[in-house]
């Protein structure tokens, strides 16, 4: 395909990268810190467990084993959405440390404890100046 | 002076419920002036008030203050998500303590019908945020998963404890949630899914309501109401997250477990007493499976045992530790400010004899205890002298 790609934009920024190459995952944005080694997702200047304001930023993911999960049945809150059939939400262990609570994409069956998944970025709608709006997910590595 | 020489003087709310056609004004005052009349007070008597409520603009809680008249009182706001009422609770218990008064009021107020949920723009509602994912069933839905891999737990469990706090509620007039039959475990797991393994019948619903308490030294409770059984706060725990790793950051999340552990632990030793001196517990039922774990982290059971602890009956009227013998905030409701509050007026009735049908014979010491916003927790117990 040699569709020109749309410029990508993230729902808000200092969370994830988004690549040049669209089939290629994102990466979080976390933080490193340099006194205790401890790493941390959002960033953040203080180390959470040391105090240390020694802290660096480091790139995580884009691959996890998926710690706990639910399907929620009810459309999403605040939103004017009515495609909402459901959702799954989990709780994503990174390899560097971090857990990380994200939207799953995939269906209600989709999903047991213990699996690998792989971060994605999903487009949300497309903003005034004619880009898209992207957000992270992830999703179950065997239906990548 | 020491906390445990603080009393609960008087306690005072209004049911629980749907108030369309009662303002948040006219709820407090209701809350309000029965706590007063309760404890055999003014508003005059009253040194400090502590108001709790979680939405609403600036001021709010010194505007619906005038409402009982213009003493020129200091008013202090309270905040901390579900935990509210009952931190404000603890303000106005160590407001006494310290001496800067004798009389305090703790007031928590709410109309969770008429929050304003946003139309998605704002941070942390709905789908397109970094940090979304509000649905509160969906976060504690995720700590009931975690406990069906690792400890087998089934929906039957939760289910059970939902139907008990349902069926507590039939037991209190105050209760938002009255059925007029028993509710029973298949029904709970038949109601409408909302987020796995949790269904409608497990959560809490959407409620106004206000409620109050009283504070004051211990020799007023004697003097005022010479003829009723002292309750006196011999413990109040507040704490926020202590890191640990796996700590998840982003998101509306349950918090570290351990959270409940520590506050129950400080809570204890400041009391002096043990988990099998508490007669009953008030917890943070906002899904069913929460008391499960609370049973634990309350140290009312070894870690692992709360399924057994439930199947005993142990944790229902008549049992040996009943928990929300209210209805919970699944059956009595949870606006959010006054929760706490409404825990703090079962607690009083209990310790003074005074619930009813719902009695727990020679109740002791109570315990009440909420996590709010999955960052705070708050374990607190009233004593009978």
């Amino acid at each position: 395909m040699t569709q020109a790609e749309k410029e990508r934009v993230p729902i808000e920024k200092g969370f994830f990268t988004i690549p040049r190459d669209p089939s290629e995952p994102p990466s979080l944005l976390g933080t490193r810190c340099r006194s205790c080694s401890e790493v941390f997702f959002p960033r953040r200047k203080v180390c959470a467990k040391c105090l240390s304001q020694d802290t660096e930023d480091t790139l995580l993911g884009p691959r996890g084993t998926l710690y706990t999960y639910t399907y929620v049945h009810v459309p999403m809150f605040g939103t004017s959405r009515t495609d909402a059939q459901g959702y799954g939400v989990g709780q994503v262990d990174l390899p560097e440390g971090p857990r990380v609570q994200a939207v799953l994409s995939g269906g209600a069956e989709d999903f047991r404890i213990g699996m690998e998944l792989e971060l994605q970025l999903e487009t949300l709608r497309e903003n005034r100046k004619g880009q898209d709006v992207v957000i992270f997910r992830f999703r179950p590595l065997a239906a990548a | 002076m020491k906390l445990e020489d603080v009393a609960v003087l008087g306690v005072g709310m209004c049911r629980f419920g749907v108030h369309r056609d009662t303002t948040l004004t006219e709820l407090a005052r209701e809350a309000g002036l029965k706590a007063l009349e309760d404890a055999g007070l003014g508003f005059r008597d009253v040194g400090e008030a502590f108001v709790g409520y979680m939405q609403g603009l600036p001021m709010l809680g010194i505007k619906i203050m005038k409402e009982f008249g213009l003493t020129g009182l200091p008013v202090t706001h309270v905040e901390n998500a579900s935990a509210t009422g009952l931190v404000a609770f603890r303000e106005a218990a160590h407001a006494v303590a310290s001496g800067r008064c004798d009389v305090a009021l703790a007031l928590g107020f709410e109309k969770m019908t008429e929050m304003a949920w946003g139309g998605g723009g704002g941070r942390g509602i709905g789908r397109d945020a970094i940090d979304s994912v509000i649905l509160p069933a969906a976060f504690f839905a995720l700590w009931a998963m975690r406990r069906m891999h690792e400890r087998g737990t089934r929906p039957e469990h939760f289910a059970r404890i939902a139907a008990k706090n349902w069926n507590h509620g039939a037991k209190n007039p105050l209760s938002h949630r009255q059925p007029d039959h028993k509710v029973t475990v298949s029904e709970v797991l038949a109601s409408p899914m909302i987020a796995e393994p949790l269904t409608a019948m497990m959560a809490c619903p959407v409620d106004d309501g206000a409620a109050c308490a009283i504070l004051g030294r211990r020799d007023l409770a004697q003097r005022l109401r010479p003829e009723r059984p002292r309750v006196s706060v011999i413990a109040s725990a507040l704490q926020t997250e202590t890191y640990t790793p796996g700590h998840t950051f982003l998101g509306p999340v349950v918090g570290p477990a351990s959270m409940t552990r520590d506050t129950a632990r400080q809570a204890y030793e400041q009391a002096g007493v043990d988990p099998s001196d508490v007669s009953l517990a008030l917890c943070h039922d906002a899904f069913a499976n929460e008391e499960l774990e609370y049973y634990e982290l309350l140290g009312f059971c070894p870690e692992g045992d709360g399924e057994k602890l439930l199947e005993e009956g142990a944790t229902q009227l008549g049992g040996r530790i009943p928990f929300n013998t209210d209805g919970g905030l699944i059956a009595r409701g949870h606006p959010g400010g006054p929760t706490g509050l409404a825990q703090i007026h079962e607690l009083a009735l209990q310790l003074r004899g005074e619930a009813g049908p719902r009695q727990v014979a020679n109740a002791r010491i109570g315990l009440a205890h909420l996590v709010g916003g999955g960052s705070v927790c708050t374990v607190n117990l009233l004593k009978r002298n």
